[in-house]
């Protein structure tokens, strides 16, 4: 077994947190021998593993044991094992030698072809990759040949859009300087093109001549998984050794792209490649009903033994009376009866108290229960035909318990795309339509994101003003060139049209924007920008690019404009901007209250400005600048200090506002998962600004709600604050308030300290609303852990990306959202959706009905088993403890498989609480699954003393009835096996009436189950007691069905003794009901007195919702007095802005590298690579 | 080992598939069992709801009841204890080992005559049973004791009862279940080689002079096969039929009767006892079941008052939407 990849970084994460994607440094920290050589052009010489995959867990030959080896590991399932080997001992067995093997088998058989069916699916699918084609160049000439007969050493051709087969170090291309371009969302998510290219020394081997002449050596590390190292050596004969990198190294998985063709020597196949190695086995998690099941099973054992040992004392006792033993008891057969020997005679009889069928019945109720996750129109994407889908099912009913919630933020609450959405020009706002509307903002929120177009800024107000014009005109011309032309963007045309690619989604959007509003930006070349300003073809000079950085929170640009004037453009953070206005500027306080009902709309908003330079100040500066960006020592530094020197006296124009587009109807959803009493926080790694944005408008936090904002930068500073806000809290510390807290990744790390983590979890469990922002993978996946191992409550993670993948494998239900961004999320989840929203059905319909199916079942399987097999030991009291069993013996074992085995099913599958509405409707249901009261060990108790009241009802009733033995017609006298069949006829009618008690909804299948079992069970006594001598078993059971089914007391005895049984438990669940009704029950009789659940204004209906909205989690005015200044009570600020800073390249190099004139280079950015 | 991986995922990058089917090819038909929206009926488990079937339980068991327990007083039983133990019983004398064989005789009186057919006889003893071998010890303490029914005549003169041998057990068992080993030769012959169980008097092929109730398919083996569950229990001995309609079966009178004693149960505190009873529908006497129906039937209709006063008493108050989660 391979080492988790997940749980690897998570190891390393708790010793050591690093800094923001200290996730990928620790891996490619690890220190990797250079272990393998390579031979080029000498096959024989490298003898590595095959490319054949398999991702099957069986072959035909180690089906089997290992089959068997993974089926008896189970605890149950190995106690069974041991009953029947029991049972093979001479003497001992009560019930005969295969009356446990033979269930088991079926047992086994059952849970194997289900095994078989899904391992031939995975063979399926391995045989269709393995034999996908490829060519290599075999005896000096292409061959195409199959995938898994690519060895390590081969030459791979492959042309564009096709997958790789293999791990391989590219030779050459058939781009320019050897470079190749590569989709890598299969293997870490993210949707942006990687570029790859050759070494310059291999660059031009091209032909199969040269290729063929290749010698030497390629030294390289061992397989490992880290996608994003690779340390080998090029040994080509008379040259001197290259190193080869990353860069080099083509993954299997990926696919080829803008490209078309490579070469490339395999350098790890099948399973050794970096694909395969990271292709790990999500940790096997168990739901809390699995785990207290397992408590229940050993309850049940230790039951078991006490049952045993009081019948080997009572043995004693009954031989120790009767001293001299009965005369008509041979001698012999009592001789070596020793206590050891009595308790395993009575191990044997009890023994089916441990229900054998509950683990196979719950396999198959959850599988279905998954298929109906699985086919759920409601949470299907119609527009990527995507539904939702349970990767596992172990955690159905998990998804009923659900109290933390931690939600990844772009891609899972928002689509990642960000639209232009509104203006605000010399104090002027446009795009406000839709927020006058309604229409509109409804349309909105639940706009798909993929139809982006029709959303976008539309006021023709803006254009209006702009023709006719306006007093405005000229500030509308220079706020839209200023969009056009302040940025880092590079336009792609493709005929007429022309696409942007950028590495900031802000930007994209605006220039888009403007793009619409007819000033089109056209051409970027390394000193100049083009654009299309109303038809007029307009070209800047781009002197000076002043970068972005988040301190900074600004950008701005010197241009010379085509009238040949020097200006200096600047988009940023409004509280930057204002602070560096001229006193000259106008319409300061109108934008002001334009920013502040955009930031409360949730909107990204940014203040652009601009100022006028003179040449005389331009020259002073780039002095300056010359100078800064020569220092060696804290270069940022100064150049931020140079910078902020020309960026001053600025003219405001406006503001713009973007739209971060959130994915439909999440603030619906979030509100009604908030009423369930989900606590939801979000965890990100994109910056606070953009998660307080997302959060408003995604109703998390309202405008008035207080926010704790921790950013400290030591321990202390964090301990300081944290315990502060506590002592302000006071007496409402550890109660749920409205208040938000507001973390970020580096603050976090010290509030995860061991001395502070305490306070700080009771700090952010007393808050409404926790955002953490900027938080690495790894501390993600901490602080999820932090929760579930503090609050033992149950998490949910849902996230999208690869660096989601770290919290959705730690939290008890990992929810992967099966989107754009790759499919590594959804690899490593439990369950895949498609939109958030459909959270909201998956734990409050499934997850809800699924925790009640699953617990209905398995207490009725307990409840079963320990009626029919208490009465055992009732037998045993007059008896004399002799072990003897009172049934036939192939009933009992047929009890669990046959008669009694189909209502669980039917609980477990089609058991309804309430109706799907209702539980969307009144999310308060939610919590009578989340407490998890209806499943616990002392609900287990209760039952079992049901249990044992009902066997004890069971037993001596009719043996009372048949106490005198005569009670047929013609005075025959009957015998033990005759009272055991009356007594199993009873038990399988009131166990079958107790699971239609149970059931909360009976439909077709349930009567099937119910009256179905007890006609099975007719049926099967009349046609098994007329069996003998024709088919040689059972011959005890002669007779017995023609005399019990003819008997009177027979049927008499069958309507009294499952009403005597269960009218208790009637009469106690209608009291209960009448008396202590619950919300459950007010809704049930609602939906079954017929009144339509739509119709809102029913008297009855209305009551529970006014109910509900006093009951629901209101939000009650904070009347917390803080006395720190962590506490922003202020009205919300919308800045927030996304750009890749300090990457390799810095933007004025992109921009000064980009002459989009030309064709090529065609290269593609990863766009907002921060998420 | 790559358990996550899905080979699909290389195929065309779609979603990998789902315990269900394949990702791509899957459209579920829009039924009312996958969208689970089946038809249901929910059961409203309130006071208001169920007291009616408590009423009605009450008002259908209680006649019931009362019938059982009617027929059940009809049915006439006399019980003879004849153990011995009690020193003034005439079969005290047999509880010595050294009297074999013991002969003790009983003398009673029916003072009704009992009317309808039957019959029998039984012990009435404990017994413990160990079905190791089930052939073994049970058909080992097979019960031997003779019982003979005389009528007391107006001289003292003794009219024997016929008591009927055959048809005291099951038809299936006689039948079916116990057969002689196959042959035409005499029972003796085809039980060659075997030997009588220890406590036995006789060999199994010697039970009975009638060909057909001898061997294993004799009537008194296969009744006393039938092992009992409790330790009281009855067998049925012997069947006294009704001769004609117009005389009963066993006139009242003085009865005699000759018990050959074979059978100890002392050692293990037993008691050995004679009944004569009629029969009905029924079989047996037992006012168990009659009481039971009576009784529950009464709980029930109790249990429904009760819910009709809970029901009373919270049918207003619910109203008022008192609801506590």
């Amino acid at each position: 077994m391979m080492p988790s990849n997940g749980t690897r970084s998570l190891l390393w994460g708790l010793s050591e947190v690093e800094e923001k994607m200290g996730w990928r440094q620790s891996l490619q920290g690890a220190d990797v021998p250079m272990g393998r050589t390579i031979y080029l052009n000498e096959p024989l010489r490298n003898a590595f593993c095959e490319n054949s995959i398999s991702t099957a867990k069986y072959s035909m030959w180690s089906f089997l044991p290992r089959y068997l080896y993974l089926q008896f590991s189970k605890t149950a399932n190995a106690f069974f094992l041991f009953i029947t080997i029991l049972q093979q001992i001479p003497d001992v067995s009560p019930t005969g030698k295969y009356t446990t093997l033979v269930p088991l088998l079926v047992i086994l058989v059952i849970s194997g072809i289900k095994e078989i069916v899904e391992d031939y699916k995975r063979h399926m699918a391995d045989k269709l990759v393995n034999s996908k084609n490829t060519i290599v160049l075999r005896q000096n000439a292409w061959q195409m040949i199959l995938w898994k007969e690519v060895n390590v050493g081969d030459i791979v051709k492959a042309t564009n859009g096709q997958f790789l087969p293999a791990d391989m170090v590219l030779i050459s291309s058939s781009e320019p300087q050897a470079t190749c371009f590569v989709a890598t969302s299969n293997l870490d998510g993210e949707t942006n093109l990687k570029i790859r290219q050759a070494l310059s020394e291999t660059a031009t081997m091209k032909t199969e001549k040269q290729l063929s002449n290749l010698s030497g050596k390629i030294k390289c590390e061992e397989p490992n998984f880290h996608f994003n190292s690779f340390a080998g050596t090029l040994y080509l004969n008379e040259k001197s050794p290259i190193s080869i990198g990353p860069d080099q190294v083509l993954l299997r998985g990926t696919q080829l792209k803008n490209t078309e063709w490579i070469l490339g020597i395999v350098v790890y196949t099948g399973f050794e490649t970096k694909f395969m190695q990271n292709a790990v086995k999500s940790p096997l998690k168990r739901s809390k009903v699995e785990k207290v099941t397992n408590m229940q099973i050993l309850v049940l054992f230790l039951l078991l033994l006490v049952m045993s040992l009081v019948s080997c004392v009572g043995a004693i006792y009954w031989k120790d009376r009767y001293r001299a033993e009965p005369w008509y008891i041979g001698k012999s057969d009592y001789d070596y009866h020793s206590f050891g020997f009595d308790l395993l005679v009575f191990i044997i009889l009890y023994h089916n108290l441990i229900p054998i069928s509950l683990l196979v019945t719950l396999e198959i109720v959850k599988y279905i229960q998954a298929l109906f996750i699985n086919w759920d129109e409601d949470m299907h994407f119609k527009g990527s035909n995507v539904y939702a889908m349970a990767r596992t099912s172990n955690l159905n009913e998990e998804l009923g318990q659900v109290e933390y919630l931690f939600s990844d933020k772009t891609g899972t609450l928002t689509c990642n795309v960000m639209t232009f959405k509104k203006c605000s020009i010399a104090g002027i706002t446009y795009g406000d339509l839709s927020s006058k509307s309604d229409d509109g903002a409804k349309g909105l929120s639940q706009s798909p994101c993929f139809i982006s177009d029709a959303y976008e800024f539309n006021d023709p107000a803006l254009l209006q003003n702009f023709e006719n014009d306006h007093p405005t005109k000229e500030y509308i011309k220079e706020f839209l060139t200023l969009l056009c032309v302040c940025h880092t963007v590079v336009p792609e045309r493709e005929g007429n049209n022309i696409s942007y690619q950028a590495s900031s989604p802000d930007e994209a959007a605006l220039v888009k924007g403007a793009k619409k509003l007819g000033f089109v930006f056209t051409t970027r070349m390394p000193n100049s920008v083009t654009i299309e300003a109303m038809g007029e073809e307009l070209t800047f000079e781009i002197l000076n690019v002043l970068e972005f950085s988040s301190n900074r929170k600004r950008m701005s640009i010197i241009v010379r404009t085509p009238e040949g004037r020097l200006r200096l453009y600047c988009k940023g953070a409004d509280s930057v901007i204002y602070e560096r206005l001229s006193e000259n500027s106008l319409f300061v306080e109108e934008t002001l209250v334009h920013l502040e009902n955009f930031a409360k709309e949730g909107l990204r908003t940014l203040c652009v400005a601009y100022i006028d330079l003179t040449e005389i100040e331009y020259e002073q500066w780039l002095v300056m600048y010359k100078k800064a960006i020569t220092v060696v020592k804290d270069r940022m530094k100064t150049l931020e200090d140079c910078y902020d020197s020309i960026e001053k006296k600025f003219l405001l124009l406006g503001a713009t506002a973007i739209e971060d587009r959130l994915q439909a109807r999440v603030p619906e959803t979030i509100t009604s998962l908030l009423k369930a009493n989900i606590k939801i926080w979000v965890l990100t790694g994109d910056k606070q600004e953009t998660a307080i944005n997302i959060a408003y408008s995604c109703k998390l936090l309202s405008g008035q709600m207080p926010r704790i904002q921790l950013n400290a930068n030591s321990l202390e500073a964090t301990q300081q604050v944290i315990s502060q806000n506590c002592q302000d809290l006071g007496a409402l510390l550890g109660k749920e308030n409205d208040l938000a807290l507001i973390i970020d990744g580096k603050t976090l790390k010290y509030a995860l300290h061991v001395e502070v983590r305490k306070c700080f979890l009771n700090l952010a469990l007393s808050c409404r609303t926790v955002l953490c922002c900027r938080l690495s993978p790894l501390q993600k996946a901490e602080i999820v852990d932090v929760v579930k191992k503090q609050v033992k409550a149950i998490t949910l993670a849902i996230g999208d990306g690869a660096n989601d993948v770290g919290m959705i494998q730690t939290a008890h239900v990992g929810v992967g959202i099966s989107g754009n961004e790759g499919m590594l999320a959804t690899n490593n989840s439990d369950y895949a959706i498609a939109q958030f929203s459909y959270l909201e059905k998956l734990l409050l319909v499934h997850g809800a009905w699924n925790y009640f199916r699953v617990t209905k079942c398995i207490l009725y399987c307990f409840y079963k088993n320990v009626v029919l097999y208490i009465i055992e030991l009732w037998f045993a009291i007059v008896n004399g403890f002799s072990g003897q069993i009172i049934f036939e013996r192939w009933c009992i074992s047929l009890y669990n498989v046959i008669f009694t085995s189909l209502p669980p099913f039917t609980l477990g599958i089609f058991e309804r609480c309430c109706s799907q509405e209702s539980l969307l409707r009144y999310p308060q249901l939610y919590r009578i699954s989340q407490t998890g009261d209806i499943f616990n060990i002392k609900v287990l108790w209760i039952q079992c003393i049901n249990a044992i009241v009902h066997s004890f009802i069971l037993f001596w009733l009719p043996a009372k009835m048949l106490e005198h033995d005569m009670v047929l017609q013609s005075g025959y006298t009957t015998d033990y096996l005759f009272l055991g069949n009356f007594i199993y006829t009873y038990v399988v009618v009131t166990v079958c009436l107790k699971a239609g008690l149970e059931t909360m909804s009976w439909n077709k299948f349930t009567h099937f189950a119910i009256w179905g079992s007890i006609m099975i069970w007719l049926g099967f006594f009349a046609v098994y007691s007329s069996l003998w001598p024709t088919v040689p078993v059972a011959p005890e059971m002669t007779g017995q069905g023609s005399m019990a089914l003819v008997c009177p007391h027979f049927w008499l005895g069958f309507f009294i003794v499952p009403i005597v049984c269960l009218i208790q438990n009637v009469a106690w669940k209608s009291i209960r009901n009448t008396c202590h009704r619950t919300l459950l029950e007010e809704v049930r009789e609602m939906e079954s007195s017929g009144v339509q659940v739509l119709r809102r204004d029913s008297v009855q209906s209305f009551k529970v919702e006014e109910v509900n909205l006093q009951r629901s989690s209101s939000p009650r005015p904070c009347q917390v007095i803080f006395r720190n200044n962590s506490v922003d009570l202020g009205a919300p600020h919308g800045y927030a802005f996304s750009q890749v800073e300090r990457a390799v390249i810095s933007q004025e190099e992109l921009v000064r590298s980009y002459d989009t004139t030309k064709n090529k280079p065609q290269k593609t950015f990863s766009s907002a690579t921060l998420e | 080992m790559a358990m996550n991986y899905n080979a699909k995922d290389e195929v065309d990058g779609g979603p990998p598939c789902p315990p269900g089917g394949t990702a791509k090819t899957r459209r579920p038909d829009n039924t009312a069992f996958k969208q689970q929206r089946l038809p249901a009926w929910q059961p409203i488990l309130t006071a208001g709801t169920v007291l009616p079937t408590f009423f009605i339980i009450g008002l259908i068991f209680i006649p019931i009841g009362i019938g059982i327990f009617v027929t059940s007083n009809n049915i006439r039983e006399i019980e003879i204890d004849y153990t011995g133990t009690d020193p003034s019983s005439p079969c005290n004398k047999c509880l010595s080992p050294n009297v074999t064989p013991c002969v003790c005789t009983i003398n009673f009186t029916l003072e009704q005559s009992f009317e309808n057919p039957s019959k029998e006889c039984e012990p009435y003893r404990r017994n413990e049973d160990k079905p190791i071998a089930p052939c073994g010890a049970i058909a080992n303490s097979m019960f031997n004791d003779t019982l003979e029914l005389f009528q007391v005549g107006n001289a003292s003169d003794l009219t024997p009862i016929p008591l009927k041998k055959k048809g005291i057990a099951w038809w299936t068992d006689k039948n079916v279940k116990f057969r002689n080993p196959p042959g035409t030769d005499p029972l003796e012959e085809r039980f060659k080689g075997t030997t009588k169980p220890v406590n036995w008097v006789k060999p199994v092929y010697m039970l009975d002079s009638d060909e057909d109730n001898n061997g294993f398919i004799n009537e008194d083996f296969i009744v006393w096969m039938r092992t009992a569950a409790l330790p009281t229990f009855r067998k049925l001995y012997r069947l006294i039929e009704r001769k004609n309609d117009l005389h009963p079966t066993l006139p009242a009178g003085r009865y005699y009767l000759n018990i050959t004693y074979n059978y100890p149960v002392h050692s293990f505190d037993g008691r050995k006892r004679m009944i004569l009873s009629t029969i009905s529908w029924m079989g047996g006497k037992n006012p168990f079941l009659g009481i039971a129906y009576i009784t529950i039937g009464s709980i029930s209709f109790l249990l429904g008052v009760v819910l009709l006063v809970i029901n009373h008493k919270y049918r207003n108050s619910s109203n008022t939407a008192d609801i506590t989660i």
